[in-house]
């Protein structure tokens, strides 16, 4: 069991170095990127019964490129053309580029010009190392969807002619926002549970979390990067508290702290605290900081709330948005009183943007039941009920009004 | 984002209303619109259900579950089919079913399915 796992972990992390070495000599990511998944199906039943070969990268740019190479020659009118070039290819498979392959990959797969759906596909397969059947399992969707998904966001690379090289210096910042946020959406799709028994998915967040570190040991000065490792590290730390053993969700205030995974909050600390001030301040690192302030605190009523308060503030100034002054509402509420948060509350209701959320009546009712106000905050919990797509959180917010007098 | 889209009416009455080219003309579009969601890699899931008059209804009868013929509403308001699409957002689950209602012209609901993330984990500046 341990070697599979250790053999699993190496494939994945030489999947992305191999498919960059095809294509910086073949150029054609589509047709490499499949030989690739072929040679890693192979390393892995062959591995696992014979044992690591001498040189395990090696092995897969060689398989991948015979794989390659057999691809060719089955297209006759290729024939002649291709296989010169392949036969030079295999013998130079020897050297093997830095790596900034890995990085130009996952620029690659992140490019604005894909939807979001087909970044996170492609971004699992051609630089998680995952089989399309993995993802679509992870994804709740048929893998032929899954599999023409990915075939189409390939596709669209090859029409669009993107070299494989890194973005150009001015395009850079914004390039790298996507690629944050597409392994944000893939932690956060880890989290997704849908209706029925808890699903596992848990492997989601665990690849977004190795995404990301190896993004920040590729590119260790961009602050948002660390920002964003430590803020997943800080909230995959509470998963085990989260949710109680029949799947209801806990609140942060109600959660066993001893659950919580002290490795991933150090970790996560150390970032932030490492972070913070050297580079330019950002989102992901400010929600890290809150996360942490949260983390640390060894009981509710030790909270930091006028430490978050302060966060948010900045937060509201760098990023401002309906959500953010919504959170903000929250830490008002824990300074100064449930009715000073409610006030904040209040400037969002002719917010067009907070009416197809739930959120704005879930914060609602929990501060309205702070004040003591029952009835109104059990109709707000009632109506946030009706509006979130989340079963666990619909499930919560049902039995928050229910536990309410009428 | 999940969406279930859902088309209500029965069989008979198209069958009757609609002339035979119509018909045809349908069959060819829905192959069609299923062919390119599969393309897109957008397709969960689409049926098309028996007709009304052949379903069966279960209710309790003095105290237990008792199963009768028939639909249980006007048929005219009863499922007849639906898609499961896994998109983007819900704009272009909208514009997928304005595609089919400009067909049909039938109207035609659109629900999102459970299986948003909870909040503490929704990536959010909204």
């Amino acid at each position: 069991m341990t070697a599979d796992f250790a053999i699993e972990a190496l494939l994945r992390e030489l999947a992305p170095q191999v498919l960059g070495t095809l294509v910086r000599r073949h150029g054609q990511f589509d047709a490499c990127e499949d030989a690739v998944q072929e040679a890693l199906v192979a390393a892995a039943l062959q591995w696992t019964s014979d044992g690591l070969p001498e040189n395990p990268r090696s092995w897969l740019v060689t398989v991948a490129s015979r794989r390659l190479v057999d691809e060719w020659r089955s297209e006759s009118a290729r024939r002649r053309r291709e296989e010169a070039a392949a036969t030079l290819e295999v013998a130079g498979a020897g050297h093997v580029p830095g790596e900034d392959d890995t990085l130009t990959l996952l620029f690659l797969c992140c490019h604005p010009s894909l939807s979001p759906p087909s970044q996170l596909a492609l971004t699992l397969r051609a630089v998680g190392g995952l089989t399309t059947q993995e993802i679509a399992r992870a994804f709740l969707v048929p893998e032929a969807t899954m599999a023409q998904r990915i075939s189409r966001a390939k596709q669209s690379i090859k029409v669009s002619g993107l070299p494989f090289a890194l973005p150009p210096e001015p395009e850079r910042a914004d390039r790298l926002r996507v690629v944050l946020q597409v392994l944000y959406l893939i932690f956060n799709e880890g989290y997704t549970t849908s209706s029925g028994p808890a699903l596992q998915r848990a492997d989601l967040t665990t690849e977004a979390i190795r995404l990301t570190r190896l993004l920040h040991e590729l590119a260790p000065g961009e602050g948002e990067v660390a920002g964003l490792l430590a803020l997943m590290l800080l909230t995959e730390a509470r998963r085990a508290a989260r949710s109680s053993a029949d799947g209801a969700l806990v609140p942060l205030t109600e959660q066993r702290r001893d659950l919580w995974n002290s490795a991933q909050i150090e970790e996560g600390v150390a970032l932030v605290t490492r972070t913070l001030g050297k580079a330019p301040v950002g989102p992901y690192q400010l929600q890290a900081a809150i996360a942490a302030v949260h983390d640390e605190a060894a009981s509710p009523e030790d909270t930091d709330w006028p430490q978050i308060l302060a966060l948010y503030e900045v937060l509201e100034h760098v990023t401002p948005g309906p959500v953010v002054t919504l959170n903000r509402a929250v830490a008002v509420a824990m300074v100064d009183g449930p009715r000073a948060g409610l006030a904040v509350l209040g400037t969002l209701d002719a917010d067009a943007r907070m009416t197809q959320t739930h959120r704005l009546e879930a914060v609602r009712g929990h501060l309205l039941e702070l004040a003591g106000d029952t009835a109104a905050a059990r109709d707000s919990y009632q109506r946030a009920a009706r509006m979130t797509a989340s079963v666990p959180e619909q499930r919560y917010l049902t039995l928050r009004a229910a536990r309410l007098p009428r | 984002m999940k969406y279930m889209i859902m088309m209500f009416g029965d069989q008979a009455s198209l069958v009757e209303t609609r002339s035979r080219e119509w018909i045809v003309e349908m069959i060819a579009f829905m192959t069609k619109v299923n062919e390119d969601l599969t393309a897109a890699g957008e397709l969960v899931a689409a049926e098309g259900l028996a007709d009304a008059s052949q379903a069966k209804t279960v209710r309790i009868q003095n105290g237990i579950p008792v199963a009768t013929d028939g639909p249980y509403a006007e048929s005219k308001e009863s499922l007849a089919g639906y898609w499961i699409i896994d998109v983007e957002n819900e704009a272009r689950a909208l514009e997928f079913t304005s595609k089919i209602v400009a067909f049909t012209g039938g109207a035609t609901e659109v629900r999102q399915v459970m299986d948003a993330p909870p909040e503490e984990y929704r990536s959010g500046d909204g």
